[in-house]
């Protein structure tokens, strides 16, 4: 049927912009999330800074630059609208870089930048459609097929510490009475660049539960699990397992838990779904740290827990009236 | 400065006013049967439309005038100022029947609360949306004719209880009715959580629920015997008592309201009304508010697709999963819209406020609604 045409009845001096139910809105942007997020983002870039010095800035600077040419090539490419300034691209490959050392070859970051949004966005529709956290599938890409270019203890050698996770992970607990958990808070250690600045990363964290860009759910249950699950391991043998706090203070927890696991598109809606990801992705990490091979388990549990939102999804409330 | 806020509750009344009858009154005929032809002379209170619904209320001339035009979408009366007017009906010597059903139904009322007996009468007595206040203006003002409606409604229903759901904290009561407080809150006053709050169960089927509005349409029925040809509407702080069809830019005129081009008019309230698409749109009847909503104060709706960020969800009142929805009826699954528990969705628009891409979630859960219904009611026949 061709809807009829409906005509002015008298009056088109004034014409009226007409839209759909609710009239009210509230004033919800992508825009503006991202805007909130990169704004999140900058007490850890500082304390990066002031921490590694200028790598920090290039290798951040290099992974946006590169995931937002690479955006502005595949929508061209996809002939659809180039909304880079939404900011999008651009969070998501300050996030990569986030999980690099400072100072990573610049090749291998750039590449970084553009794997963040052809593989882990673009092949599955673009931002808001990605499966699994878009700068983790770039990070394990790079993790796999470059792991001396990814190595932090490698990159940053002209530091006079050590990775903490890294030693847990190949000389033990012993090692361990080097790092200080005021040092490790205040981000004196050695990890992602920005991933590691703990207290910087909290704050901006802190900020985008406050300002409810992000629900406390995920970020809360994450901590929760990954705490939880130190604690049992610390109190089966506190000789072979490290403490709870140790796991929260290093590699990438904090970050995770604030940036990383609540990702709009990768992670579940609803309470309940929510909290459960983040327990299973918080498990996981310490599952990972104590069993797997890789030092730092954060990007494997959440790519882990990611796989497993579209089921954790299937978990909701009864609806209203149903049975 | 535009404020938005979840707020029911009504500041301070004054008593209702009058706008005065317009020239010309515009009466949107969707959704409804003609009666008349162009060109007949119509006396105040005659029959306009019926509606194709079983129970629907029809629509009456609120002045007399000559029918000038008439199109697909409108009906438009050029009013005389003459005394002319149909003879009233007497509704009070009518038992309670299938006759006195169709009188009211004639006279421009919804009898679907009314046409069977429930165990419980569930009267909501909470202004509809933040911003109208029509509901307690009624209960303050209008408290007789009220009761005399409520007494008719349960002449009909004959309820075991009857409740009065009003705002905590408001001193409202009616004759024979049980008060229960309910949260002054957005989205609290839509029937379905009236009644939960009420009876504690989710659409139960031994509870009617009626609005103060409707009762008190009800009680001037009764009273007068003449159909309903306006409706009470809150336009700013104030309330006004507006004939049907009274065109937009009248109202606008009389309260010297400026509207320009590219502003947002909403008949009814901003959450769950109407936006307008011409100054000449006429009131109708279930319109209680009058916004005007100058341009660029919200973020435009978008074609956008859906993030997931699961804002929608987690203000969902009906538990239920609006991203999900919307999707099924952007791609036009309504089947698989409605085996995620479309039905339960009260149409609260708490969804598209929240969006963070800004898609009309609530107009595509309305559409999967009336699409199913097409294709029910094509089904059957």
């Amino acid at each position: 049927m061709t809807p009829p045409v409906i005509k002015a009845m008298s009056d088109i001096a004034v014409r009226l912009t007409v839209s759909p139910a609710p009239h009210w809105r509230s004033k919800r942007t992508v825009e503006k999330m991202m805007q909130y997020h990169l704004l999140a983002l900058v007490p850890a870039l500082l304390m990066a800074f002031n921490m590694f010095g200028l790598p920090a800035l290039s290798t951040v600077g290099t992974a946006g630059a590169a995931a937002v040419i690479t955006e502005v090539l595949l929508l061209k490419l996809q002939e659809r609208d180039v909304n880079v300034d939404n900011y999008t691209a651009l969070y998501e490959g300050i996030l990569f870089a986030f999980l690099l050392p400072a100072g990573a070859p610049w090749w291998m970051v750039g590449c970084g930048g553009a794997l963040t949004i052809v593989l882990g966005r673009t092949v599955f529709g673009g931002f808001g459609s990605n499966p699994i956290c878009a700068p983790l599938v770039a990070w394990a890409f790079c993790r796999l097929s470059w792991p001396a270019a990814m190595d932090i203890d490698l990159n940053l050698a002209h530091f006079a510490i050590n990775a903490p996770l890294d030693q847990l992970k190949y000389f033990g607990l012993d090692t361990l009475e080097q790092f200080d958990n005021m040092d490790l808070f205040l981000g004196k250690q050695l990890g992602g660049l920005g991933a590691s600045q703990i207290l910087g990363i909290m704050a901006g964290g802190i900020f985008l539960v406050a300002t409810k860009w992000v629900r406390i759910f995920i970020p809360a249950a994450f901590l929760v699990g990954v705490t939880v699950t130190a604690s049992i391991f610390w109190m089966i043998d506190p000789e072979v397992y490290a403490n709870p706090i140790f796991h929260l203070l290093t590699g990438s927890v904090m970050f995770g838990a604030f940036f990383l696991a609540p990702d709009v598109a990768s992670s579940p809606v609803g309470i309940i779904p929510q909290v459960l990801f983040g327990l299973i992705a918080g498990t996981m990490v310490i599952i990972i740290r104590v069993y797997g091979i890789y030092p730092d388990g954060v990007p494997f549990a959440i790519m882990v827990a990611n796989l497993l939102t579209p089921l954790l999804d299937r978990v909701r409330p009864k609806p209203f009236g149903g049975k | 400065m535009l404020r938005i806020h979840y707020s029911l509750e009504s500041e301070a009344l004054e008593s209702i006013s009058e706008i005065t009858a317009p020239a010309e009154l515009n009466i949107s005929m969707r959704n409804k049967i003609l009666k008349i032809k162009k060109g007949k002379k119509l006396a105040a209170g005659e029959l306009l439309a019926e509606r194709p619904s079983k129970y629907g209320a029809a629509c009456s001339a609120a002045l007399s005038g000559k029918a000038t035009k008439v199109n697909y979408h409108h009906l438009t009366i050029k009013v005389d100022g003459g005394e002319e007017s149909v003879e009233p009906i007497d509704v009070k010597s009518m038992g309670p029947g299938k006759e006195l059903l169709r009188t009211l139904q004639e006279l421009g009322l919804n009898i679907a609360a009314l046409s069977s007996h429930a165990d419980n009468l569930v009267i909501n007595g909470l202004n509809p949306e933040p911003g109208i206040s029509v509901a307690e203006q009624l209960l303050k003002d209008e408290k007789e004719t009220i009761e005399a409606g409520l007494k008719l409604a349960e002449s009909l229903v004959n309820p075991v209880h009857t409740y009065l759901a009003v705002a905590a904290g408001s001193s409202y009561g009616l004759v024979g009715t049980e008060r229960v407080f309910v949260k002054p809150k957005y989205p609290n006053s839509l029937d379905a959580l009236v009644v939960k709050k009420v009876t504690g169960k989710e659409f139960p089927d031994d509870t009617k629920v009626i609005s103060v509005m409707d009762l008190y349409n009800l009680g001037r029925v009764y009273e007068t015997g003449m159909p309903i040809t306006d409706t009470i509407m809150t336009i700013g702080e104030k309330n006004y008592r507006v004939l049907f069809g009274t065109p937009v830019a009248h109202i606008c005129n009389e309260l010297g309201i400026d509207v320009k081009s590219g502003d947002k008019v909403v008949l009814d309230g901003p959450f769950r009304g109407e936006a307008v698409y011409s100054l000449d749109e006429g009131v109708k009847k279930g319109d209680y508010g009058l916004f005007v909503i100058p341009e660029g104060t919200f973020p435009s709706i978008e074609d956008a697709t859906c993030i997931n960020c699961g804002e929608c969800v987690l203000s969902c009142p009906a538990r239920i999963q609006p991203n999900m929805l919307s999707r099924y009826a952007e791609y036009e699954m309504f089947e698989m819209a409605e085996k995620y528990h479309l039905h339960s969705c009260f149409e609260c628009g708490l969804c598209s406020f929240n969006c963070t891409v800004r898609r009309p979630i609530l107009q595509y859960i309305r559409f999967a609604k009336d699409q199913l219904r097409t294709s029910g009611q094509a089904e059957k026949a």
